[in-house]
């Protein structure tokens, strides 16, 4: 690190040898997944080939899907529209839900993380109702806010806050006490502490509760869907069963599964870019 | 030079979860002046990390307090800044940003293109230009102690804590920082305060190194004065004739502390076996040519031959750490400079009095008075002379050393000087150094002249900075030397064990006394772990002729060191009065009025005789006499007040009845 940086050797950007080799190891990381992948399909075809199977074979549900999947874009009007559709409307709750849960919740966590009488008033209450499933929320919201749209955002709201400000709060106590320390010996103000050390300090833990967030406010959209209707990627999954079209849940549950990986990746994405390297833990 | 910081005795006391009480730290009282470097050195968990948080307002005092230029300390304050041990530095801020947000922060009232010459300027005294714009991450942990010091400089605070500042880092780059930091305090006149475990870097750094005990109630246990002149380089240092002195010191206190921790970890059982009530014993001794009979038992086997077969010998620092070691149980008995017993009886130096014990003389003289070379240049030989020298130079103040203010040295050298006309006290400096460091501070030229035993005349004769003015046989042939001291409550609670190390000891005197045995026993004294010096220094006086360094041929002193012949063991009263009337003329104790009292309970003839008995050596004793010094005035055991009454040279006399309890045993 202290070797003067010009006489490192220059790297072409287009080093054939080096790409190649690249997509070799990237390729090579791909094999176990898709032979568990292989496998996982195998034993499902033959667990459901017989006559008295309930469910569909993995061919079969591509044969009865086949119109969903490479359609995603349709829309016929009312709540019969493509998986895209479906999906973004799902998202949508989601991104407001979530997003009002994140404000709320690191603000509440930076009060109840500095104040040792805020924490030990309302730190029980919120362990209380932490736990509290996602679908037990879902009466209230609709008799106190009577439409179902808004209800629905609230339970992601509602579901997703807690981890939010349980790890802001966390991440408030945690500050190194180095750290704490340099302020006090430098006399800081108070809004230089907050914007110089205790936010910096805390946007490791704001992350993981972020994380935890989206991940708690995906489920419970599906769920919330589910009861409410409209249009949205739970309700499809309900219609379809009512419908009997099971090979339709099951390309549902496959949209719900990457969907969720992406929300989650995309969080640990945008926390890359926000941290330090030396507060990745 | 005034006093800058001051440590007003505090304590720190910390509440445990489990309703007790930590005393980590007890009354500590430090004074630092201006521009001065401090180290606190001292083992994990002695409490100079907490001490360090004190003086940066961190933590809070239990009791006493801080005081920067008189105003005490409540707060943290960027005055008092600190160079922590993990750096603390904000890893999502650039090397830049972390220095800026001090500077902005400290002298928010510059201008901002003054705050940022000042950045600029700091990360260029560290050397971090090419990576100003890199965060902590990025940077090797030197780098980061660079922008940590290169912060705490960069908001001139007016003392600056340092907290085990290199202790993360490899040799090579500590050493680098080490003198930048050195050069960077010089330059800058920074006070500073370091905490530290390596001994050779706070030498480096040093004016002052403070010793700190183990906890639970720290407290300082010595402070080393590091002399070496500024601006100091590493291998200058390291030459200095005082350096292996220092750093042995230092070593010794903190080895001394582990055993400390070693035994309270332990709790000291008495063992008891063959008969004895304890035979684990822990003895003192100092590096000195007289401490052989001590380790003549041990190498012999003279102490498993009376029974004693868990003898540890412990080498002490300095006379002033035996005193605290036997008085407070560390050590079971030791070796004492002759007056020692009754010092710590009569209380000496205004420290609460506890009754000691000694009933066996282990040597008889062995000690000379070394002048500086130059001061025998002058034509300086004999007392007269240095008092003709003295009043030609009335401006220069002479430093004399001596090991401890009760030994037979201090005692010697007074009476030397006062019958020569010269007063101790007001016409020179008498200080107290442990001998080990008598001949370097000699050569450095700190001291004009000392009074110390052997091998440490010869060492300054050899080396050629010092010239032996008097032996013991010129001023007082075959005084009292060194005896064995314990305290009374360990002699009586342990009688057995007490005359079984009196007869192992008595014993291996007469083996020292023994000519045939004396090469082996040179050899032995010349060992690291005990004298540890050259052997051929060891033998001047003890084997071969004396050279007194002032030209003449070296002559075969007669009972240079006597061990055993003379009836030397003896506990002998008729010395123990003539040393209170001396200690007393020079104010280091009071005249006890039952003065005939106190010699008795002290010098145990009783056990002495039970010891000789019991080996058969028989006509070992000796009778009353009187005393003569080389001035001829003579000493009557009887009349000891009409004797320190005819001093002209004296102290004012406190005469007072030393309370002694009836009950003897």
């Amino acid at each position: 690190m202290t070797a003067p940086l010009d006489i490192r050797p220059t790297r072409s950007r287009f080093n054939v040898a080096r790409l190649s080799q690249q997509a070799l190891n990237w390729l090579k990381g791909l094999i176990p997944p898709v032979v568990a992948i292989v496998i996982f399909l195998s034993i499902w075809q033959v667990l459901t080939m017989g006559p008295n199977a309930t469910l569909p074979t993995p061919i079969r549900t591509i044969q009865d899907t086949w119109e969903l999947i490479i359609n995603p874009f349709f829309d016929y009007g009312g709540t019969d529209k493509g998986l895209f559709w479906q999906v973004w409307s799902s998202l949508q709750r989601v991104a407001i839900g979530f997003s009002l849960a994140a404000v709320a919740g690191v603000a509440l966590g930076i009060l109840v993380g500095t104040s040792p009488l805020m924490y030990s008033a309302l730190d029980p209450i919120f362990q209380i109702l932490r736990t509290v499933p996602p679908l037990a929320w879902l009466p209230i919201s609709l008799a106190a806010i009577q439409q179902a749209g808004p209800a629905s955002i609230f339970v992601i709201f509602i579901t997703a806050i807690w981890p939010i400000i349980i790890n802001t709060t966390e991440g408030v106590r945690q500050i190194p006490q180095d750290y704490n320390n340099v302020a006090k010996v430098l006399r800081l103000s108070k809004p230089t502490y907050f914007f110089k050390i205790l936010f910096p300090a805390t946007v490791p833990y704001i992350f993981t509760g972020l994380r935890i967030g989206i991940g708690l406010s995906w489920l419970a959209i599906v769920a919330a869907e589910m009861l409410i209707g409209g249009v949205g990627i739970g309700f499809f999954i309900w219609d379809a069963w009512n419908s009997s079209r099971i090979s339709d849940i099951i390309i549902a549950i496959v949209y719900v599964g990457v969907v969720g990986l992406l929300l989650d990746r995309l969080i640990v994405f945008i926390g890359t870019l926000v941290l330090p390297e030396e507060q990745k833990k | 030079m005034a006093v800058f910081v001051e440590v007003d005795h505090v304590d720190r006391v910390f509440n445990l979860p489990d309703g007790g009480e930590y005393i980590a730290l007890k009354n500590i009282d430090l004074h630092i002046h201006k521009g001065e470097f401090v180290s606190l050195v001292g083992h994990s968990g002695c409490g100079k990390s907490t001490l360090l948080n004190i003086l940066s307002g961190l933590d809070q005092p239990s009791a006493g307090g801080i005081i920067l230029e008189g105003r005490q300390v409540t707060e943290p304050g960027p005055d008092r800044m600190v160079v922590f041990q993990n750096y603390s530095l904000l890893p999502w801020l650039t090397v830049r940003q972390n220095i800026q947000l001090a500077v902005d922060q400290v002298m928010g009232h510059h201008p901002k293109a003054v705050r940022k010459r000042m950045v600029d300027h700091h990360i260029e005294m560290v050397g971090l230009q090419k990576a100003a714009d890199k965060r902590p991450g990025q940077i090797s942990g030197g780098m980061k102690q660079r922008v940590a010091i290169a912060r705490a400089l960069a908001i001139r605070p007016k003392l600056l804590l340092l907290d085990e500042p290199f202790g993360a880092l490899d040799a090579l780059t500590r050493g680098g920082l080490q003198e930048q930091l050195m050069q960077i305090c010089q330059e800058n006149e920074v006070t500073c305060v370091m905490v530290t475990h390596d001994v050779d870097e706070a030498l480096l750094l040093s004016d002052r190194i403070v010793l700190m005990t183990n906890g639970p109630e720290a407290h300082v246990g010595q402070i080393v004065d590091v002399p070496f002149p500024r601006p100091r380089e590493r291998m200058e240092v390291v030459k200095h004739p005082n350096y292996y002195s220092l750093r042995n010191e230092i070593v010794y206190f903190l080895n001394q502390q582990k055993r400390a921790k070693l035994q309270r970890a332990k709790p000291a059982v008495a063992v008891a076996a063959n008969g004895l009530e304890k035979v684990n014993l822990e003895l003192g001794f100092i590096p000195l040519v007289d401490c052989a009979p001590l380790i003549v038992a041990k190498e012999k086997g003279l102490f498993e031959a009376n029974g004693l077969s868990q003898v540890t010998l412990n080498r002490e620092p300095s006379w002033n750490a035996i005193a605290d070691g036997v008085t407070s149980g560390r050590l079971d008995a030791s070796m004492m400079v002759a007056g020692m017993p009754l010092g710590i009886t009569l209380g000496y130096g205004n420290q609460r009095p506890v009754p000691m014990v000694s009933a066996l003389t282990l040597s008889r003289n062995g000690n000379a008075i070394t002048f500086s070379k130059r001061l025998f240049d002058q034509g300086v030989r004999s007392p007269a002379d240095f008092k003709a020298a003295l009043d030609r130079r009335p401006d220069q103040v002479h430093t004399l050393a001596t090991v401890h203010p009760t030994s037979m040295h201090n005692l010697l050298l007074r009476y030397w000087l006062a019958a020569g006309g010269i007063d101790p006290d007001r016409d020179v400096s008498v200080t107290v150094i442990p001998p080990a460091q008598m001949a370097s501070n000699l050569k450095s030229g700190t001291i004009d002249g000392y009074c110390v035993g052997e091998p440490w005349n010869a060492r300054a004769v050899a080396e050629g900075h010092g010239v032996v003015l008097a032996t013991d046989n010129d001023i007082w042939a075959g005084h009292i030397e060194k005896v064995l001291g314990v305290t009374e409550a360990w002699a009586n609670q342990y009688p057995k064990t007490h005359v079984a190390l009196v007869k192992a000891l008595l014993e291996a005197c007469e083996y020292c006394d023994d000519r045939r045995n004396r090469e082996e026993i040179a050899e032995m004294l010349a060992r690291p772990e005990y004298v540890g010096a050259d052997e051929t220094l060891i033998r001047q006086g003890f084997l071969d002729p004396y050279d007194r360094g002032d030209g003449s041929e070296p002559q075969q002193v007669l009972n240079y060191i006597q061990f055993f012949t003379g009836k030397a063991n003896f506990p002998d009263v008729t010395e123990a009065v003539w040393m209170m009337t001396q200690m007393a003329r020079w104010g280091i104790t009071p005249f006890p009025r039952n003065w005939l009292e106190v010699a008795e309970r002290v010098k145990r003839s009783d056990i002495f005789g039970q010891a000789a008995r019991e080996l058969g050596l028989l006509d070992i004793g000796r009778d009353r006499h009187s005393i003569q010094l080389f001035d001829g005035v003579p000493f009557d055991p009887d009349h000891p007040l009409d004797y320190l009454n005819q001093f002209a040279i004296k102290r004012d006399l406190r005469i007072e009845e030393m309370p002694m309890d009836v009950v003897r045993r």
